[in-house]
Formats: structure tokens, C-alpha cells, sequence
């Protein structure tokens, strides 16, 4: 039925002919596994005749062993993985599965687990034209239905279809089906969805999976793979979209040729068309669409192509070219929404990498409006995003991007947060609108600037940024630095952590999140005190690479130096200037770093005082000494 | 001396007896002595005696009645006669043995349904595609250092009758014997079309050649070049001893076909209609084309991020396919990367010539690795299992591969849909510097977006290809036209059975069991590996087509033919934790 077989064994050719014309559709399918979601992936797989007599043969055994339908083939133990695999505890998990029709091709994002439902979820929905949500027809509209419906229309898969499956079960009754159909209604059109498409159906018995049901002839719509095979993708739809390409790579096989390679995001472009290049804003017109094939007269969204242009305008991997008469915008502060991804919590203040198309920024999230409950929609305030939360967030960034709200185009209003001391992926973004602010406030230039001030003071202004654990002399070597800068007449300044957790910081404790906002103000204010010409001297634990780093960020190229004053734990414990340890020991002092709170030691640091192996005054001088190695005095 | 002179009431008497002497306990070979039986015709008189009662052993009896004959003369029992032994006359068998034997059975046969006959039970040779070739001329194709040689001068050669023949697996419809090797014959033919051969049960063995080759001298009695389509015979100790008493016969092997003037599969001759700038009827685009496009993009992302980039190829198709998207997404410059072939030294030999002629044609850079201790220490799939094979030549090979030339992305054609547990793997996968896969260290993949940071030492391993089915990389190597390595296509070629699965000689390596003799089969691999550990189907698919059609019909999965997934239930994935892709 899904593939013509006798096509097959008669005319092989004429039937390649023709498939090479079908299409491709990616759905998801959300539900548990007692929606009958496995089931029902199965009955695809099996109706299409995909599997193959060894798989099946597999199946039936496990089935005999395992399943859960007496005599009949378990289609469930077709989709759900290995033992093995489960045990390996993989946590992230979209199983992707194939097959196809006389009409499609079909990759189906299988996300099953219940615990990292959120991230698994938009995984897989991120690139889907369709989201099959399954609802138990005995148990009708749940909060889990509703928490997908949710995920679904925020990632914006353009169609949704409820399946509302074990029919079977409610004796095919269509009160039941309207029941469910006015229930669902109603909720949708809360969240804003319009347009839904409903199926009653049983995975397991094969009701309107893919021929139309004898025991529901009540219902006189489409069968689940009638509706898969004709629904519009996701593509012919961008190609109503005006025109975006993501530069990728820059192809420069000799002097005569400069192409700019990428995949087509939205629109249809031809020779001739007039295209902006963002950010630059730089104007020309297509020359040439190149492939391997041959050079194009028009390529479409989702075609992956090179571009060479008229005139010879500056453009790298990472801008965009888009059309002339409907470019993308530009913006530098967005208000977003997050999924965030990992078990470390999104800090507001900290800074990630960006990727957003072909680009990579640095990114920091200036503040959470609002946190969603995904199962009940609310809005909730947060200082900070835990794994699955998702949340209304400003993101600032170093420079200007070419972008387009996720509404109008999920290629380019879609980004993902990288952290940049493990480099994993921690966040998914979404676009919302660009935040004006940015084009008001500019930076002052003044005719009295940074050079000026240093060099009325002869010297190079800097941050000595002193790291290390509590007790483990940072302040002491920050004083006697300072003394000796004073004494050879050089204008100092000293930022110590208690001093300004006394004033500037005193509203901050000492969370995690507490921690970074605390080393971000410091930052900046070290930062102001460098272009007053200054040499500052910063005396901070500062536990977290990200925040040494964000500070080594906001400061030009050699202007902050990084001090390790490296002390074993042990020796700080043991020393305790100030009792703290035994406290924190004792449990009367939370979040102590060394204690119970981490400490990540710098891996780079320019220099690394051993302070077990020399005397403050020792370890002053090489201080001293760097600076004149870096010529700074 | 056995049977074959006797009418078959006395034979059917004889095979009684054989099969009271086995249910009694005696030996095969006391059996023979007694009855003079030999060997098969034994087994297979018990073999039906278990299936069917004494009833069953009467050969006269059984087979399909032809035409409306019934009894003695039917093809069937042709065919057991002639696996029990040689024509009435005691030659080899003929077309003119056959027909007297026919004949003597009240039932005259035309040649024509003999050789409609012949080509049913598998024994009519190969149709030669060169007609009208003379005996010299092809000699001097198929055997260029032979006629070229000093000792061999034209005219000595013309003095000779020069015979081709080989080792053909009998078609036996027979229901107990369904799978496998379970016939075979040994024949020559000359240029003027006339056929010799010898019909036996079971598996070729070097003793049935001599046998062959001496009924041949003697029926044909004068100096003769027999040239085998087989594996080289000269490795059977027998053969060459028993060669060597024999002054009229020279004994030829060739392996494979000539090679022709097409090395690759390339269906060019029924091109399709679109190569050169086309406009799409449709607007929207098709499967393959976004397939196509996604690879695409993820190559060039590796390429804009990655510091040396690698391309893993291991020449069988699914590298061909990622080979060709490489050449399309960076087009006209060459894929800014290197081609890394890990060898382990027991690819097929069609493998590294197709592998060397299309690196030239494309003008890409290659690299060939193959781990230096495993050599040294001679590790083979015969002595050291496939498992010890592969993990030394094939994982520490590219672990080694990687760290020498320090890339830090390497491309590999794995596809979701090979196996289970594959449809959960990222298109980017990351390896610790140890170049393990850590399966609670993956990162999500959203919208394209692939993040491809790393730390130094960590490498990422890039499956452009994951969205791809089977079929969609054999229709895509249709529709584009991709060069594959010919044994994906059905010919004639020298294999043996291990347990079930047919295994091609492809060179004097392979260990045989003594005197055991490769036999020609029409086959083709659905997967290539090494040689050793990769099995072949028996098939007639010598065509794109025939091979897309014969997959849609066929109801085994692709991974079936590949001996390393016996191993162990979950081998693949602990060989993906190691470092084995």
C-alpha cells in the first residue's frame, strides 16, 4: 500500500521516476508512552513496509517475551530503545526514524522521557513541520497536552494535529471525540492557535492510521497518513518569505571567483535581484547562482547554493544577504525568550557565546522579565533560568546582528547560548523584537579620552586582577603592590572585596548568581578607572572563570592581568585570618568558596604565585616585575 | 564400480541398501564400498528417507511429470543421475550424453530443450559477451603473461586445444536444500560451443577437479589449455602434484572478468534527462534535493569552524555519496579537506583500484592509513577473529590516523536508519581527547544550528549523511549519476560458504579448507568491508535499478551481510565507545 509493489517488480525505472519527485515532511510525535506514542510510530513504520523480515522477526520475539499484546507483534518494542541504551542514561534524547510513502519522505523526531521533556521536546520540535500531540481518548485533555501545545506554537511548528488515539477503547464513541475537540478548542485559542486538525484513531487496532475507519463512520475526515502525505512543509511555505542567505563560507577557488556560499533561509532569488548585504548595508545584484550543476536561474528556500555578486562589496561568513527592498533589521538588544538546557542555571550578568545563523557573538543576559510555568502558562518572576525553564529575557550583545523576529522566520530569529568555559550547549533563543534602547544611547566621544589621562600620569593604565581562595593572601600582595606603585609615583587604586561589598555590592550575597553580578559590577567599575588612566588593583576571590573572563572581556587587548595567588586549600584553612573557614566548617557560614561552594582555578593566568614557596614581599616584587616585562611602569 | 550403468529399478535397489546399512550405523565409506554408491547419492537416499519413508528413495518415482510424461525421462531425474555420476557411455557429460540419455528413455529431446534445460539446473556457462572471439584472441586477453611468456611461442600455443571453463553452483529446486551451496558442476567449452562437465552434490573440492581434468584428457586425447574462471588452482598441493605428471594439460585461473574500459558502475548510458542549468516544474523541493542541501550546509559549517577538517572514506557507497555532496558544497574550488582512507590491507581488490582511479579523476587529496603494529604483527580476520581485526586495524588504525595528522573534525557516512540505536546519535558527535564517545556528553542539536566548540584535543566526528536511508543513498547515486565500486553490482565471482554465508577469494589470502574450491556464483555485496567479513547475496542485480528494485523487494536488513554485527547483540555500540565510528 505505501510503496506500489507491483510498480516495483514491473517497471523499476518508471517508479524511480517518480519518486524522485517526492517531498520530504519532519514531524514530532509528543506524548507518553501510554498515549500509545511508540505505537503508534511503529504501526507508521510497519504500514509503509519499512521493516525488514529480520527486524520484524526480532519484534515478534521480543514481543512473545516482552510485550504487552498477548499474541500480537508489540509494535512499541519497534521504537523504544535497547536496555542497554537505557541504562547508558543518555539524557538528552531525540530518536530520529524514517519512512517513506508512494507520495513523501518522513524523518520523525521521536522524543520520549518524561524528566527532560522541555529540552528533548524543542530538540526535536525545532526543526518539525508538524507536531502530532497524542491524547488517550479515555483520559481527553491533560496538563502534558497542554504543556506540548504550549512548546509546540512556541517553537511555531506551523500545523498541529491531535490524535486522539485508543478509540478503541471508548467504543469508538463520537461524543466522546467532541468532548475532547471543544475541550482542546477552547484551550488552544487561549495560547493562540487557530487552526487544528483532529484524528481519532487507534495505533494499535490501525483505525484511520492509514485507511479510513469502518468502525467510526461518523467521522468523514482525512486518515493520520492522508494528512501526513498532502499538509504543506515547511519550506514551500519560506518561499513566500522575502529573501535571507546566511553567508557560511566564503569560496575563493582563484582571483576570478568570488562566491559567497550558504543556504537559503526564505525567498526565491535570481539573477539580477538587488540584495543588501547586513550588516554593512552595502547594496548589489546577483551575478550568478553557481552549483555544481550548473549555474541556477532561480534557487528557493532551503536550496543550498553560491552567490556571486555584480560589484565587489566586503562580506564574510557570518553576514547576511538579503533582499534590498525588504532587508532583515539590525539590533544589539533583543528581548528573547530561553529555553535553557543544562543543569547550570542562566545568570543574568554572565556571559555566553551567541550563535545565531552563521554568526557567533558574546551575549549576556541583561535581565529575566518573567519565567513561564509551561504547565499552566503563568508568568513567574526569576533572578535566574533552571534546566528546562523558559523564560522572557534582554540579551545584549558586543555588535550588531542581521535578524528577523522568530515569527517571521525561524532561521534567522533563532539562536543557541554556548557556555564559553565548557563549550557546551546550554540554551535555545527565540528572537521576540529588538529593544530600541540601543539606538539611543550611544558612547560619548570627548576630546579628553584614556591616552590622554595616562599619559599626563606616564604609565599604562591596567587591572592587576588578583584571584585565589579566601585567606589566601590576595589582599596583603595587593597592599604591598601598591605601596611600592605609590613609592616609584604612580597613580593606584585599590578594589578589595570587602571594602566594596561594604558599599557598591552590599545589596548582594553570596549565591552563585549573587557572585556574578557582584564581579560584574567590580568589572565595570575597573573598567572606569582604567580610562581615568588609572592602574587598579583588584583583591576578589572571584571563583568562576566566566566572570575573570567577562571582566578580561570588557577591557582592551593587555589591559587586564590576570594573578593567581595560588594557596592550597589546606594552607588558607590553616592560616584563617579571619575564623572564616571554621565557620564555614562548622556550617554557620553557606556558600564559602573551598567549602562548599567551588573554586575554579585560572588556567592561563599570567602570572601564578606559588605564595607557599615566598614571602608576600617576594611575591609583590614579581608582581612589579611583570609590570615592567609589560612595560605597563 | 558404482551405479551409473544400472537401470534405475537396480539403482533404486542399491540406494535401499544404502540407506538399511545407514540406519544400521554403518560408515559412509563402508557404504560405498558395499553398494557403490558414492558419497551424495548416499546422503540424499537417507535425506528423503527421513522426509518421506522408503517411498521416497525411489528417484524414478518423484519429480515433476513434464508435458504429460510421468515415470523415467523427466529433467528432474536427469539431474540425479547426473549428480550421481557420469552418462551411460562413461564420458563426461555432453549435450549429445544428454540426449542419449533422454532417448533411451523414450523421451527424445531437442537440443534447443536441452540447453533450455541446461540453463535452468545452472550448468550452461556464462554467455560470452565477445561472440565472435577466437580461441588465441582470448587467450591473449584473459591470459597476458601466459601468452606473452618466453617458454610459450604462437605456434606451440595453436597446436592446442584451448578450453574455458569453471566451477558453476547448480540451481537444485529440490525443497531440502534451499540455501547455501548444495551442487555444483565442473565444465569446459570450447570455441566452437561444445560443452564438457561433471555434476556433483555437496561443496567443490580439488579432488573433483583432478577427477574432471583426468576424464577430460582421456575422452579428448590430445594437449589442451583449460582455462578456469575460478581462483587460482596452483594453491592445491593435489592439483599441482597431479599437474605434474600430466604433460598434455596446462592448467589456467582467472579471477575476475578482464577489467573493461568502464571501471565504475556508471550507469551513463541511460542518463537521465536534467544535468545542465534546469528550472525546477515544481516549485517545492524533493526529498533528495533537501537532503542534498542539508549536507551541504553542515559540510560547510565544519569547514568555517573546524581547524583540519578530514573526510573518513572508506569507498563503499555511502562514502561515494558523501564524496560527491563534498565536491557539489564547495564547488568549482576542491573540498577543502584531505580524504582519509584507513585501510586494513583486506579491502577488495576493486576497492583500492576504484578508490585510486576516482581520487585521480576528481583531483582530491588522499590519505592512506593502515595502524604499522598491526601489520607488523600480521593481523588478519582468518587467525584473529573479526573482532581483534577490526578493533586493531580498523579503530586503533583511525584513533592513530587522527592524532599523526592532528584533525580535530573527521566526516564519516554513518546514517541513522542502519540501526536502532543510531537514530539517537548527534549529527555532531564528540570525542574526548582519547577519542571516546561519551553518551551523557552530547550537546542538542536545534534548527541548523550545530555548535562545534571544542576544548584542545577534543575532536568531533561530523555524520553528514544522518537523515539518509538506504534508499535515499541508492536513488540519489541513480539519479546523480555517482561512480560505485563495481561488486555492488551482480556478476560471476569465486566464493566459498562459512556457516551460511557466501565469502568471495579475492586473493590468495584466504585461508581454504584443504582441497576445498571456490565455485562462480552470481553474486553482489550490499555492504563492503573487508573481504574476509563481508558477505556476499546471491543475486542477478547488475544494474542501479535492479539493485534499488531488488532492495524494495527484499525483506533483510543491510546490515545483515556483515559478519561483525554477529559478534555480539550490542557490538556496534560498544565499538562506538571505543573510537569504532
Amino acid at each position: 500500500m505505501a510503496h506500489s509493489s507491483d510498480m516495483i517488480s514491473e517497471d523499476i525505472v518508471q517508479y524511480l521516476k517518480d519518486h524522485e519527485q517526492k517531498s520530504l515532511l519532519r514531524f514530532i510525535t509528543c506524548g507518553s508512552v501510554d498515549d500509545g506514542k511508540s505505537t503508534l510510530i511503529g504501526r507508521l513504520l510497519y504500514e509503509s513496509k519499512l521493516l525488514f523480515e529480520d527486524q520484524l522477526a526480532a519484534v515478534e520475539a521480543e514481543s512473545k517475551k516482552f510485550g504487552t499484546q498477548g499474541d500480537n507483534i508489540d509494535f512499541a518494542l519497534l521504537v523504544d530503545g535497547l536496555a542497554a541504551e537505557r541504562e547508558q542514561g543518555i539524557t538528552i534524547d531525540v530518536a530520529y526514524r524514517f519512512f517513506s510513502t508512494d507520495k513523501r519522505k518522513f524523518i520523525v523526531a521521536d522524543t520520549p522521557g518524561h524528566e527532560q521533556y522541555t529540552r528533548n521536546m524543542v530538540t526535536g520540535a525545532s526543526t518539525a513541520d508538524v507536531a502530532i500531540l497524542m491524547v488517550d481518548a479515555r483520559r481527553g485533555i491533560l496538563t502534558q497536552t497542554r504543556r506540548h501545545t504550549y512548546l509546540a506554537s512556541l517553537i511555531g511548528i506551523p500545523h498541529i494535529v491531535v490524535a486522539i488515539n485508543k478509540m478503541d477503547l471508548v467504543d469508538y464513541s463520537e461524543k466522546t471525540y467532541n468532548q475532547i475537540m471543544d475541550d482542546y478548542t477552547a484551550f488552544a485559542k487561549q495560547i493562540g492557535i487557530e487552526e487544528t486538525t483532529f484524528i481519532p484513531m487507534s495505533a494499535l487496532a490501525g483505525d484511520n492510521i492509514t485507511e479510513p475507519s469502518n468502525n467510526m463512520p461518523w467521522y468523514h475526515g482525512t486518515t493520520l497518513m492522508g494528512y501526513l502525505e498532502t499538509v504543506q512543509v515547511d519550506d514551500e511555505l519560506m518561499q513566500k518569505a522575502p529573501f535571507r542567505m546566511a553567508v557560511q563560507w566564503v569560496n575563493r577557488p582563484n582571483l576570478d571567483f568570488r562566491g559567497f556560499s550558504g543556504q537559503l533561509a526564505s525567498g526565491i532569488v535570481k539573477p539580477g535581484d538587488r540584495i543588501r548585504a547586513l550588516p554593512s548595508g552595502k547594496e548589489s545584484t546577483i551575478a550568478t547562482i553557481s552549483t555544481y550543476d550548473g549555474n541556477l536561474e532561480r534557487a528557493v528556500a532551503g536550496q543550498s547554493i553560491t552567490l556571486t555578486l555584480n560589484d565587489e562589496i566586503d562580506i564574510s561568513r557570518g553576514d547576511m544577504i538579503t533582499s534590498a527592498e525588504e532587508p532583515a533589521s539590525i539590533g544589539k538588544q533583543f528581548e528573547t525568550t530561553v529555553i535553557w538546557m543544562h543543569e547550570e542555571p542562566l545568570m543574568p550578568g554572565r556571559t555566553y557565546l551567541m550563535q545565531i545563523g552563521t554568526k557567533t557573538v558574546t551575549a549576556s543576559v541583561t535581565g529575566i522579565k518573567h519565567q513561564v510555568n509551561v504547565n499552566t502558562m503563568e508568568h513567574l518572576a526569576a533572578k535566574k533560568l533552571e534546566l528546562n525553564g523558559i523564560g522572557e529575557c534582554n540579551i545584549s550583545l558586543d555588535r550588531d546582528i542581521a535578524f528577523d523576529p522568530y515569527k517571521a522566520n525561524r532561521d534567522t530569529g533563532s539562536f543557541i547560548l554556548i557556555d564559553r568555559m565548557t563549550n557546551n550547549t546550554v540554551g535555545a533563543g527565540l528572537i521576540n523584537f529588538a529593544l530600541r534602547r540601543s539606538t539611543n544611547i550611544t558612547v560619548q566621544h570627548t576630546e579628553v579620552n584614556k591616552e590622554v589621562r595616562a599619559a599626563l600620569k606616564t604609565q599604562k593604565p591596567c587591572v592587576i586582577w588578583l584571584t585565589g581562595l579566601s585567606g589566601s593572601g590576595k589582599s596583603t600582595i595587593a597592599d604591598l603592590v601598591e605601596q611600592k606603585l605609590l613609592a616609584a609615583g604612580h597613580h593606584t587604586y585599590l578594589l578589595d572585596g570587602d571594602n566594596v561589598r561594604h558599599g557598591l555590592n552590599k545589596d548582594l550575597g553570596f549565591t552563585d548568581q549573587d557572585r556574578v553580578e557582584n564581579i560584574r559590577r567590580i568589572a565595570e567599575v575597573a573598567k572606569l578607572m582604567v580610562d581615568a588612566g588609572l592602574i587598579v588593583l583588584s583583591s576578589f576571590i572571584s571563583p568562576f572563570r566566566a566572570e575573570r573572563k567577562m571582566a578580561r572581556d570588557m577591557l582592551e587587548e593587555g589591559e587586564f592581568i590576570e594573578i593567581y595567588v595560588n594557596t592550597p586549600l589546606e594552607v588558607a584553612e590553616d592560616r584563617d585570618v579571619k575564623g572564616l573557614y571554621k565557620k564555614a566548617r562548622r556550617g554557620e557560614l553557606k556558600n564559602f568558596t573551598g567549602i562548599d561552594s567551588p573554586y575554579e582555578a585560572p588556567q592561563q593566568p599570567e602570572l601564578d604565585l606559588k605564595t607557599v614557596e615566598m614571602t608576600p614581599e617576594e611575591a609583590a616584587d614579581k608582581v612589579i616585575e611583570l609590570l615592567k616585562q609589560k612595560q605597563m611602569i | 564400480m558404482n551405479g551409473k550403468k544400472l537401470s534405475a529399478t537396480a539403482l533404486n535397489k542399491l540406494r535401499k541398501e544404502a540407506v538399511q546399512l545407514r540406519l544400521s550405523g554403518a560408515t559412509l565409506a563402508v557404504i560405498r564400498q558395499k553398494t557403490g554408491l558414492s558419497h551424495p547419492t548416499i546422503i540424499s537416499a537417507h535425506k528423503r528417507f527421513i522426509a518421506g519413508g522408503w517411498e521416497a528413495i525411489n528417484i524414478g518415482k518423484r519429480g515433476r511429470p513434464r508435458s504429460g510424461t510421468s515415470g523415467p525421462g523427466t529433467a528432474d531425474e536427469c539431474l540425479k543421475y547426473m549428480l550421481a555420476g557420469l552418462p551411460e557411455d562413461g564420458g563426461l557429460w555432453t549435450t549429445q550424453a544428454v540426449q542419449e540419455w533422454f532417448g533411451n528413455r523414450q523421451h527424445p529431446l531437442s537440443t534447443k530443450t536441452i540447453s533450455r534445460y541446461l540453463k535452468e539446473w545452472g550448468i550452461a556457462p556464462p554467455p560470452s559477451t565477445e561472440t565472435t572471439e577466437s580461441a588465441s584472441e582470448w587467450l591473449v586477453q584473459h591470459h597476458p603473461d601466459f601468452v606473452g611468456s618466453p617458454a610459450e611461442s604462437d605456434a606451440q600455443i595453436k597446436k592446442r586445444k584451448i578450453l574455458k571453463g569453471g566451477i558453476a553452483s547448480l540451481k537444485i529446486t529440490d525443497t531440502e536444500n534451499v540455501s547455501g551451496i548444495c551442487g555444483y558442476a565442473i565444465y569446459v567449452q570450447d570455441f566452437r560451443g561444445k560443452l564438457y562437465w561433471l555434476a556433483n552434490a555437496g561443496k567443490p573440492d580439488s579432488r573433483s577437479i583432478i577427477h574432471f581434468l583426468e576424464r577430460l584428457s582421456a575422452q579428448l586425447k590430445q594437449e589442451m589449455i583449460v582455462s578456469f574462471h575460478s581462483a587460482p588452482l596452483t594453491r592445491y598441493q593435489d592439483i599441482q602434484q597431479w599437474l605434474a605428471s600430466q604433460s598434455q594439460i596446462t592448467l589456467l585461473t582467472y579471477a575476475t572478468s578482464p577489467r573493461s574500459a568502464k571501471p565504475a558502475a556508471t550507469p551513463a548510458a541511460d542518463k537521465h534527462e536534467h544535468t545542465q542549468s534546469y528550472v525546477r516544474n515544481t516549485m517545492a523541493l524533493t526529498h533528495l534535493e533537501r537532503l542534498e542541501a542539508e549536507s551541504i550546509q553542515i559540510m560547510r559549517e565544519v569547514v568555517s569552524k573546524a581547524d583540519n577538517p578530514v573526510m573518513l572514506y572508506s569507498i563503499g557507497k555511502d562514502s561515494a555519496v558523501m564524496l560527491h555532496l563534498a565536491m557539489k558544497a564547495f564547488h568549482p574550488s576542491k573540498p577543502p579537506f584531505p580524504l582519509l582512507h584507513v585501510d586494513t590491507g583486506w579491502k577488495f581488490r576493486d576497492m583500492y583500484t576504484f578508490r585510486d582511479e576516482l581520487v585521480k579523476k576528481l583531483g582530491v587529496e588522499l590519505i592512506t592509513y593502515m595502524n604499522p603494529e598491526g601489520v607488523e604483527k600480521g593481523i588478519n580476520p582468518f587467525t584473529h577473529g573479526s573482532a581483534l581485526h577490526t578493533d586493531i586495524m580498523k579503530t586503533e588504525g583511525l584513533k592513530q590516523a587522527l592524532n599523526k595528522f592532528k584533525f580535530d573534525v573527521a566526516f564519516g557516512g554513518a546514517r541513522r536508519d542502519e540501526e536502532k540505536s543510531r537514530a539517537k546519535e548527534r549529527i555532531f558527535s564528540f570525542r574526548t581527547a582519547d577519542h571516546r564517545w561519551d553518551p551523557k556528553n552530547q550537546r542538542p542539536e536545534l534548527w541548523k544550528n550545530y555548535n562545534a566548540n571544542k576544548r584542545p584535543g577534543e575532536s568531533i566526528r561530523v555524520f553528514p549523511l544522518s537523515n539518509w536511508t538506504e534508499l535515499d543513498i541508492w536513488q540519489y547515486i541513480y539519479l546523480e549519476q555517482i561512480p560505485i565500486v563495481p561488486l555492488y553490482l551482480s556478476a560471476e565471482r569465486p566464493v566459498v560458504e562459512r556457516d551460511g554465508t557466501l565469502i568471495m577469494v579475492d586473493d590468495e589470502r584466504m585461508p581454504l579448507q584443504p582441497n576445498e574450491v571456490p565455485m562462480m556464483k552470481k553474486v553482489r555485496f550490499r555492504t563492503l568491508g573487508c573481504y574476509p567479513l563481508t558477505g556476499a547475496v546471491e543475486s542477478e542485480a547488475d544494474t542501479l535499478p535492479a539493485i534499488i528494485q531488488e532492495m524494495l523487494l527484499t525483506k533483510t536488513s543491510e546490515r545483515q551481510g556483515r559478519m561483525i554485527d554477529h559478534d555480539s547483540a550490542a557490538s556496534m555500540e560498544k565499538k562506538k565507545q571505543e573510537g569504532y565510528f
